[in-house]
């Protein structure tokens, strides 16, 4: 009954008009940026991060979230009309979606991903009220012990999980947590390697790095290449699937919503990782493996509910316990901090007008995302041919006065620019910037909780494994951290790796 | 990468620099935190966790840079085979010239050039379509963001915009 009642007065915030514009604004520009390839959901939400500071914390929030999920369904379109994944999560989405199209059944595709993006997304949501109060009362008695260890699992799941060398990874993490430790000693008070430069005093701040990293790192790595576009010019039509199809999608779509709202739920995971994980068991699954690569529904059916479900899961670790799980929701995160805010396990009691607001945005946002990536996927197609010769320098433009907007600063224009020269450097030798910016986002926190718990214990380091939690956290972590040493978890590891770790 | 068999022990061995830098960076943190002071265990100080991040950091170089040399990898030119290398080269000259003339210059006399530059160099856009969004891009987000928003950017030492 409570929950009903929590529901209810998240529909009366969310669907205040200011509110629905602003969901509709970030529904509209995650579609937007997962059509797009070459801009994805992080470059997105840093360049409208400032944005989110003249609204409401609600209306803010709303937005950013409205833009993760929404690129979650453009993404599919891309993959499917264009063989190219408009974000990471839509990779898969490309191998039978995109044959589908080329056998003239772009339609059928294109539904059957919008509905079960539909489906997955309500289930996350479903599942998000039901779960998130309960965890929210438990975390309430983690101490700095199990935050630690929480911290620490998170970015070891993380770098596993990148693509190319562990090693490279866990550098780039360890890079994070110093970056993240520039500025004032949270405790001491003493400045750290701010080089007697006063822009430094407060540290770097999460927008020039993320939109160097991943902004202007990618328009760079993109330059280089000349983008090809295979664009299938058919008429679409069929957009909602046969008795058939639904038949045959029904299971992968329910599948993949469970596997992927788990998936994404752990610290580390995410929408990547599940849409890997549910074209691999449907494919284990079916009694006709080889349709799967020629066009099988069933391959396009179960990764997109898989995407969308992980990314409702992922706003369980960020709204009950305040760790990102992944750099997405670190961004998320940098909107609440913006306004004040802490989420956390008290942030459910102390403002439960801004959860359950969030929350029911997201139904009233998966609703808008169909009715965006439906009927008017004409529209989006046309997007499709927009030359990137003129995207780009817009992307760079943007960008700069985003950055500029953040901070009012000049100085931060310069930090962009040097993380999106190095950030080209990194991507060029095989460093993934998801670590670095997930440890740069978790390593103050990380700092602060284990300096704390190392004070609390009086330096008794047995602190970390005489609490249950903490130890199974670390022990989790160690093991993922001595997988890659045996070759038959190497394997494996290399075929979850991501490309970007979101 | 083709060649990556043959570049076990050269100095070209672009994972042989990336762990080289990533050693460095870690011996500078050490450094720093031991400067900043350690602490002890029961009352950790500023340099803490610097110094034992420093040591993590070092370690994980050591590890890329004995992975370099036993088992190779790419030179440095092979990661640029087969691209357009000369594309993100110039579109890191003209973001580096941007970011000296910012200041001095103001956000519109700056991001002009900038915006006509980068709608030439990449993939070049038609003069009579560059020159327009080279200048209408940038005057209508200044004008939005000054009039609208009332955020002052840069105007340089002309004072434009």
């Amino acid at each position: 009954m409570d929950t009903l009642i929590n529901v209810a007065h998240g529909f009366g915030v969310a669907l205040q008009p200011v509110n629905l514009i602003y969901c509709f604004i970030g529904v509209f520009i995650g579609t937007l940026v997962g059509v797009l390839p070459g801009i994805g959901p992080i470059s997105a939400m840093s360049l409208l991060l400032p944005i989110t500071l003249s609204g409401t914390p609600e209306s803010g929030i709303i937005m950013m979230a409205g833009i993760y999920y929404g690129s979650m369904y453009g993404g599919s379109t891309t993959s499917i009309l264009v063989n190219i994944p408009g974000e990471a999560a839509s990779v898969v989405t490309c191998i039978d979606g995109h044959q589908m199209a080329k056998k003239g059944r772009a339609g059928p595709a294109l539904g059957i991903s919008a509905f079960g993006s539909f489906f997955a997304g309500t289930f996350a949501l479903i599942a998000l009220m039901l779960v998130a109060p309960k965890l929210a009362s438990v975390a309430i008695a983690f101490g700095p012990a199990e935050y630690f260890s929480l911290m620490v699992l998170g970015l070891v799941v993380l770098t596993f999980l990148t693509q190319g060398s562990m090693a490279k990874a866990l550098l780039m993490a360890c890079i994070g947590v110093v970056l993240g430790a520039i500025g004032l000693d949270s405790i001491t008070a003493q400045p750290r390697l701010t080089f007697g430069r006063l822009e430094l005093i407060d540290g770097i701040g999460l927008v020039p790095v993320v939109m160097g990293l991943f902004g202007i790192a990618e328009v760079l790595f993109n330059t280089e290449q000349v983008i090809k576009r295979d664009i299938i010019n058919t008429k679409i039509t069929h957009l909602f699937p046969s008795r058939a199809d639904w038949k045959a999608s029904a299971g992968p779509m329910s599948r993949g919503t469970v596997l992927g709202f788990f998936l994404g739920i752990l610290p580390g995971g995410g929408a990547v990782i599940s849409s890997f994980a549910s074209y691999a068991l449907e494919k284990r699954l079916s009694k006709t493996p080889e349709r799967f690569g020629q066009g099988a529904i069933e391959g396009v059916a179960g990764p997109e509910a898989a995407n969308n479900a992980a990314a409702g899961g992922a706003f369980i670790p960020l709204m009950t316990l305040g760790i990102p799980p992944n750099v997405v929701m670190a961004l998320l995160l940098g909107a609440f901090v913006i306004h004040g805010l802490q989420p956390g396990p008290l942030m459910i009691t102390q403002n439960p007008g801004l959860f359950w607001g969030i929350v029911a945005s997201m139904y009233i946002g998966n609703l808008m995302l169909l009715v965006l990536n439906l009927p008017m996927i004409g529209m989006w197609v046309q997007l499709l041919k927009l030359p990137y010769n003129i995207l780009f320098p817009l992307i760079i433009l943007f960008t700069i006065i985003g950055v500029y907007c953040s901070s009012n600063n000049v100085f931060d224009v310069y930090v962009m620019i040097a993380f999106g020269i190095i950030g080209y450097f990194m991507r060029k030798l095989g460093y993934e910037p998801a670590p670095l910016v997930l440890a740069f986002v978790l390593g103050p926190m990380l700092e602060n909780n284990l300096r704390k718990s190392l004070i609390l214990s009086q330096g008794d380091l047995m602190t970390f494994v005489q609490r249950p939690i903490s130890a199974a956290c670390l022990l989790f972590a160690l093991v993922l951290l001595v997988a890659p040493l045996l070759p038959a978890l190497r394997k494996k590891r290399e075929m979850v790796a991501l490309d970007e770790g979101v | 990468m083709s060649d990556q068999s043959d570049v076990k022990f050269r100095l070209n061995n672009s994972e042989l620099w990336g762990g080289l830098i990533g050693l460095a960076l870690g011996g500078f943190v050490v450094w720093s935190g031991l400067k900043l002071k350690l602490g002890t265990i029961n009352d950790p100080g500023s340099g803490f966790v610097l110094f034992y991040t420093g040591i993590l950091m070092c370690l994980f170089a050591a590890s890329i840079m004995t992975a370099a040399l036993t088992e190779g990898g790419p030179t440095f030119g092979s990661r640029w085979v087969n691209t357009r290398w000369t594309k993100p080269l110039l579109v890191i000259v003209c973001l580096i010239a941007f970011s000296f003339a910012l200041n001095p210059l103001g956000f519109l006399l700056s991001s002009i050039p900038l915006m006509l530059l980068l709608l030439r160099v990449v993939d070049p856009v038609r003069w009579p379509l560059a020159v327009p969004i080279a200048v209408l891009v940038p005057l209508g987000m200044w004008w939005v963001l000054k009039r609208l928003l009332l955020i002052q950017l840069p105007s340089g030492i002309f004072e434009i915009g």
